[in-house]
């Protein structure tokens, strides 16, 4: 809202400088933007909350003024000082709960024309066009009280009459009508609207009428100033996509004590900067403001501000603002007026009092110990903010960078990942309103975005990239109202072919699958397994689900994997075998099998013997299918093995590969002999050959 | 005798391997060598002559052992330095190493902020970002059909549901799940139908809220000017205004002094000197009226703050869709 500091001058003669002015405007509540210099006056730009329409108005923001200093507000002329003669005109409410109060007068023989200047730069000043003078004084007094007036060319209301109501009042349906700006509304039947004796004429509050609206050929008036209810007016201006000054206001909450001032106001107006005459009024208000009466006790008052203000202190900040006040010892109440609907309860008024007597006044003190409350799932809480913690710290370690993205995606977003029709990942969550097509639903991976990232760094020359994210994914459960939100951690690591001093020839997966292992490790996760993953956006060969438990039971808690090549392709990636990684996991699956349990274990007291052997076994045969035979083996022993050689070429069979591991076996009791460890290795190494049909490497 | 010791010495200067030095070593003290063989020939001298010239034999044996240990060492630092000198490596070359990664300045922002809560002894609740209509809007007061949602443009899922718009919802959720009293702080990402240079649809905030008995206006204050100064310093002035949220009352909007400019005006404040930081306000007796709270007993605070403007401040970023953008130039600063 723009309000001249001159108008408001005009109303309060504070002495104090605008910068000081807007200072104090901000200081209780009313924030001054900016203070535009026009015209050698300063506008301030005031930004007024929806709780304050009263302050839409430069009356409102003068009454603010004049609280703040303490000096009265002036009204503006407007005593119609003669009416000519009574007013043949009739009004009829149908609808008193939709329309609490319609007046009128009607305006003859005026002449349209410009407005004098003084009105115009007002105008100007408050960012509204000049159109002519008879709409802008109804602008005008818009301006000035706050109060929205329409302006109806009457030689256009068929039998002088008004009626208020709604199609259903009137029993008809299906209207079309043809609003001033030339668009045509379909009206729906709780719409209300303002009729002539045959037709409507207004979208009551928001637009009037294409055929009733004041033309350079008008000379008859008939001005309306009426207390629309805010529900109805809204509702209908969201139907209809209209928003109006006077739509604004009327949602918001008018003043329906004024608005007889704001229609005499106009009158008077209308005759000084159009020549016109001023007929009698019409005025009926079926419905009665009835002033909320609040009780509220000093104490109270004290109590919530952390203040020890006298009841003198506390009268005089509500008194200023123009509030009905009756002291009744401890307390008081209090009676609100018709522009400040907002008040409604002790609350309303304790923030009254904070806002004239100062919230800078108000001392900052922190509160004696609270200790909050707990609720009994606060550890399970703290575990996933935990794990959270450590995923993301381990990433860091390893040189992932972290991105935020947007958590929408399209349907087509899925189909680049041709993730198949009924993969839960298609249980998406749409969005109505949407900014863009590209971003109508919640997304339900997160690696569209990581592939999205990759592609908009290449485009920039970054040409290596690790990235991860985490963030919630969104999936659609029929079952309930809310979709299931889980946390899941996805991440990228793309590299071409480059320049490098040290050479590292260890395989993009492997390095990833190092990063996934010890964070499995890390949050102590024992039983997992990697197996060869189904999705068709990755390299068949390259790719694993990881799976927590075994059996049926086992959860698969996301994927990493080389991009399949089809997919670099469609994502237009030029470079020359470029190795493209992702992993996606699902925090809380990993979190359901992380052991939070940290126990120590005694440490061997006795020395261990190592053996290795080579092996050479079908190209097929899995490492974690030869680990897994190597536990199997019965043995108390046994305390670790682990692979550290696969070699294919010179001397190794077409097909075959050769396979080295290594056992550590160490008794808890004693020192193993080294017969007793030959004897027990050459026994495993025999039961392995069988199993896996491989020989001894030569 | 003496000619045996003068022709060792002759022969010891021109060795200059260990080789060599082995070769001299066999020749004097070996099985068949010189001094062997003049132990050897000790026999042939009369029975009192023995005792004196056997010392003599034994005196050059000892001394020339200790030479050849002497040279022995020499010879083999000598050989060392020059294999230690051949394998000189470029110590100027850079090493190999995999850059740690970097958190995102939102992530670590609200780290920062998180924990200065943390400390004052606030737990983390968290809720849902696809959230009910009741739980963004009703239970905060903002009625049906009230202007007062305007003042966030809503995505909507369905009739009644909606991305959250803030993340005071998660105020209403953290109540129902306690008795009085209460304090928490709500991180998490909040959805707003909007995108221009200033606005992203979807941006971060931190909500905060506090519950017991005797909880007042200045401790609000108190509250929030020690998290202002533990985040932006202690000289950082702080200032409170009147302001309006459906969901308490009173309410405030908190500036601080501009971090940039000291107070005297310039861009980034728009001239004001002051920057806004944060809402807050005493909870609306209607929020507890929601989450059965007795609200004659209790009365608290609740507070909330956007996360990029918080990070754009810290970091002097003046377009906040950088944050979104993801370009790896951008995050690696952080």
């Amino acid at each position: 809202m723009r309000v001249p500091f001159e108008w408001i001058k005009s109303m309060v003669p504070v002495k104090q400088t605008p910068e000081e002015v807007a200072h104090n405007l901000t200081m209780i509540g009313f924030e001054v933007e900016a203070i535009d210099r026009m015209d050698g006056d300063a506008v301030f730009e005031v930004n007024v909350t929806p709780n304050r329409p009263d302050c839409l108005s430069v009356i409102g923001i003068a009454r603010e003024i004049s609280a703040f200093y303490n000096i009265p507000v002036e009204f503006p002329e407007h005593d119609v000082l003669a009416e000519l003669g009574g007013l043949d005109f009739n009004v009829d409410i149908l609808d008193k709960n939709l329309c609490n109060r319609y007046a009128g007068r009607i305006v003859r023989n005026v002449r349209i024309g410009e407005s004098p200047e003084w009105m115009k730069k007002r105008l100007e000043k408050c960012g509204i066009r000049s159109i002519n003078n008879v709409v802008d004084v109804t602008n005008y007094v818009l301006l000035e009280f706050g109060h929205p007036l329409h302006a109806f060319d009457l030689s256009t209301l068929k039998n002088n009459t008004i009626r208020i109501g709604t199609p259903a009042n009137l029993k008809t349906s299906g209207l079309i009508f043809k609003t001033l700006d030339g668009a045509e509304h379909a009206i729906e039947n709780d719409m209300l609207l303002i009729w002539d004796a045959e037709r409507p004429v207004a979208v009551a509050g928001i637009m009037g009428g294409l055929d009733s609206e004041v033309k350079n050929s008008t000379t008859d008036i008939f001005i309306e100033s009426a207390y629309f209810d805010p529900v109805s007016v809204r509702k209908t201006s969201k139907q209809l996509g209209i928003k109006t000054e006077s739509s604004y206001r009327f949602e918001r909450g008018t003043d329906i004590k004024i608005l007889k001032k704001a229609l005499d106001r106009a009158a008077y107006l209308m005759k000084e900067v159009a020549g016109g005459d001023i007929y009698g009024k019409i005025d009926i208000y079926p419905k009665r403001y009835v002033a909320t009466k609040i009780s509220v006790s000093f104490e109270r008052i004290n109590k919530i501000l952390g203040l020890k203000l006298s009841k003198k202190e506390i009268l005089d900040c509500l008194s200023r603002l123009g509030l009905e006040l009756k002291e009744t010892g401890s307390s008081f109440t209090v009676k609100t007026p018709t522009y400040r609907r907002d008040i409604q309860k002790e609350c309303d008024i304790i923030e009254e009092v904070a806002r004239i007597y100062g919230y800078d006044r108000i001392p900052a003190k922190l509160p004696e110990a609270v200790v909050g409350s707990e609720p009994n799932n606060m550890a399970e809480k703290n575990k996933t903010l935990q794990a959270r913690k450590l995923i993301k710290d381990a990433l860091l370690k390893f040189g992932f960078s972290e991105a935020i993205n947007y958590s929408f995606m399209s349907m087509q977003d899925l189909d680049v990942l041709s993730i198949s029709l009924d993969d839960i990942r298609r249980n998406t969550v749409g969005i109505l309103n949407p900014i863009r097509t590209e971003d109508s639903h919640m997304r339900t991976t997160l690696m569209p975005a990581m592939l999205k990232n990759l592609i908009s760094n290449l485009a920039l020359g970054n040409k290596e990239l690790r990235l991860f994210e985490i963030s919630r994914i969104f999936i659609n459960t029929t079952a309930n109202n809310l979709p299931d939100e889980k946390e899941h951690a996805a991440g990228i690591l793309y590299k071409e072919r480059s320049k490098t001093l040290y050479s590292d020839e260890t395989h993009s997966f492997y390095s990833v699958k190092g990063l996934v292992e010890a964070v499995l490790l890390e949050m102590r996760i024992k039983d997992y397994s990697f197996v060869r993953s189904a999705e068709q956006f990755l390299h068949p060969g390259q790719s694993a689900d990881i799976m927590i438990g075994s059996g049926n039971t086992a959860v698969n808690a996301g994927f990493i994997g080389t991009a399949h090549p089809a997919l670099i392709r469609s994502l237009g990636i030029k470079a020359n075998k470029p190795s493209l990684v992702l992993f996606e996991l699902n925090i809380e699956a990993l979190l359901s099998a992380s052991e939070s349990k940290l126990k120590y274990r005694p440490l061997p007291k006795f020395p261990f013997i190592e053996r290795d052997t080579a092996i050479v076994v079908d190209n097929d045969l899995e490492a974690s299918t030869l680990t897994a035979m190597l536990k199997a083996f019965k043995s108390d022993l046994i305390e670790d093995v682990y692979i550290f050689d696969v070699y294919t070429g010179t001397n190794i069979p077409q097909g075959k590969k050769s396979i080295a591991f290594n056992v550590r076996y160490r008794a808890a009791d004693k020192t193993l002999t080294d017969a007793e460890a030959d004897n027990l290795h050459s026994s495993l190494v025999e039961q392995i050959i069988n199993e896996t049909k491989g020989q001894l490497r030569q | 005798m003496t000619s045996i010791k003068d022709s060792f010495y002759a022969e010891l200067k021109s060795v200059n391997s260990l080789n060599h030095l082995s070769d001299l070593k066999v020749k004097y003290l070996g099985k068949k060598g010189i001094i062997t063989s003049e132990m050897k020939s000790l026999s042939s001298l009369p029975v009192d002559e023995r005792p004196a010239h056997g010392k003599k034999i034994n005196d050059l044996k000892t001394s020339i052992e200790a030479e050849i240990d002497r040279i022995e060492s020499e010879l083999k630092n000598r050989e060392l330095k020059t294999q230690l000198l051949s394998e000189s490596i470029d110590v100027t070359l850079p090493g190999k190493y995999t850059l740690f990664g970097t958190e995102h300045p939102i992530n670590r922002t609200l780290s920062e902020i998180v924990d200065i809560f943390v400390k004052m002894g606030f737990s983390i609740e968290e809720g849902p970002e696809v959230e009910l209509d009741y739980y963004n809007f009703e239970a905060l007061n903002f009625p049906k059909n009230h202007p007062a949602r305007d003042m966030q443009d809503t995505f909507f899922v369905s009739d009644n549901t909606v991305l959250r718009t803030h993340t005071s919802p998660v105020q209403v959720r953290g109540m129902e799940k306690r008795n009085p009293p209460v304090r928490f702080i709500a991180p998490g990402k909040v959805y707003r139908c909007d995108a221009d240079m200033t606005h992203t649809p979807l941006f971060h905030q931190v909500e905060g809220l506090m519950v017991d008995r005797h909880i007042t206006f200045s401790n609000l204050k108190g509250i929030l000017v020690a998290f202002l100064h533990q985040m932006f310093g202690a000289e950082t002035p702080v200032r409170f205004r009147p302001s309006f949220f459906p969901f308490t009352e009173p309410s405030a909007e908190v500036d601080i002094g501009c971090i940039f400019c000291k107070g005297s005006g310039c861009r980034v404040c728009k001239g004001s000197g002051w920057l806004e930081i944060l809402g807050a306000g005493m909870v609306n007796p209607r929020v507890f009226e929601y989450v059965k709270y007795d609200t004659e007993e209790f009365t608290g605070f609740a507070f909330g703050m956007g996360v990029e403007r918080i990070a754009m401040l810290k970091y002097s970023i003046d377009d906040i869709r950088l944050f979104f953008e993801n370009d790896i130039r951008f995050l690696r600063q952080f």
